[in-house]
């Protein structure tokens, strides 16, 4: 695992400040989703070898959400953001 | 029945009893701090962190985007939340009880600080007077430079005794000693 995250608010952190809190693709479905959609959405996750990008929860540091791009096969990280930069381009990735 | 309620510092089991002198590496422990955090409203981080740094007396900490914690040697509890209260878009809380202030100064302070976080303590990167909260000893607290050799760092009063003993382990090659700051 990709041991060191630049954390666009603290910088350079080890990733023990970190705790992972899963994959950053799926979009919440509306509260009013049909029952199979949420059940989707809650439990039907992929198991992706490659690039993908992941909510990181900074609970050592700044507590920001943040989105870190990353491969999980070279742990290569290519970028993090903050999730609310992540949540407004959202339209531009679907 | 008349209660009387006595002040005890939550380290003063760890530090009484045991140090004679002061070496040149020492961590003191601030006895009666003021600290308060505070929180930004929404887009109103730059006013806010503006107007703190204005408020004489008060040394800011950064502990992430639109947040801070203040303390202060010089201000009381009272006056601090009424100079908070003043600033326009800040909400602020009372943290004095629930943080401990400790100061670990002296020539080898940055190796033995370095032992206890993971963070890069050069004083190009860590400059004096930058703060940043981060993991200390594995509890999170937050990390100020306030001199070339001195650092003071903020943690929860319920995890100070195991961030002293490690510290002070830490310490020990270099001599580190341990008091209550004198008021």
């Amino acid at each position: 695992m990709a041991s060191l995250i630049t954390c666009p608010h603290c910088g350079v952190r080890p990733k023990e400040e970190f705790s992972i809190r899963g994959a950053a693709g799926p979009v919440r479905p509306s509260p009013s989703a049909r029952q199979e959609v949420w059940h989707a959405y809650a439990y039907v996750r992929d198991n992706p070898k490659g690039r993908y990008q992941e909510y990181w929860h900074h609970a050592g540091g700044c507590r920001r959400w943040l989105v870190v791009d990353r491969d999980n096969v070279t742990h290569a990280v290519f970028a993090v953001i903050d999730a609310t930069e992540w949540h407004k381009t959202a339209g531009s990735r679907i | 029945m008349a209660l009387n309620l006595v002040h005890r510092h939550v380290l003063d089991d760890h530090i009484s009893g045991f140090e004679t002198g002061k070496n040149p590496n020492h961590l003191s422990v601030a006895r009666r701090p003021v600290i308060f955090s505070v929180l930004a409203l929404q887009g109103r981080d730059g006013d806010v962190g503006a107007a703190l740094s204005s408020v004489a007396g008060f040394s800011v900490r950064c502990s992430g985007p639109g947040e801070w914690l203040i303390v202060s040697d010089t201000i009381g509890p009272e006056a601090a939340a009424g100079a908070l209260a003043a600033i326009d878009g800040a909400t602020f809380a009372d943290q004095s009880d629930g943080k401990v202030l400790m100061a670990l100064y002296g020539p080898s302070a940055r190796k033995i600080l370095a032992k206890c976080v993971a963070v890069d303590l050069h004083r190009d990167v860590f400059a004096k007077g930058y703060s940043a909260s981060m993991l200390c000893c594995q509890v999170a607290s937050n990390v100020m430079r306030t001199m070339d050799d001195q650092f003071e760092i903020i943690l929860p009063r319920s995890y100070a005794g195991f961030v002293f003993e490690t510290m002070m382990e830490m310490g020990r090659e270099y001599a580190l000693t341990a008091g209550f700051a004198s008021p």
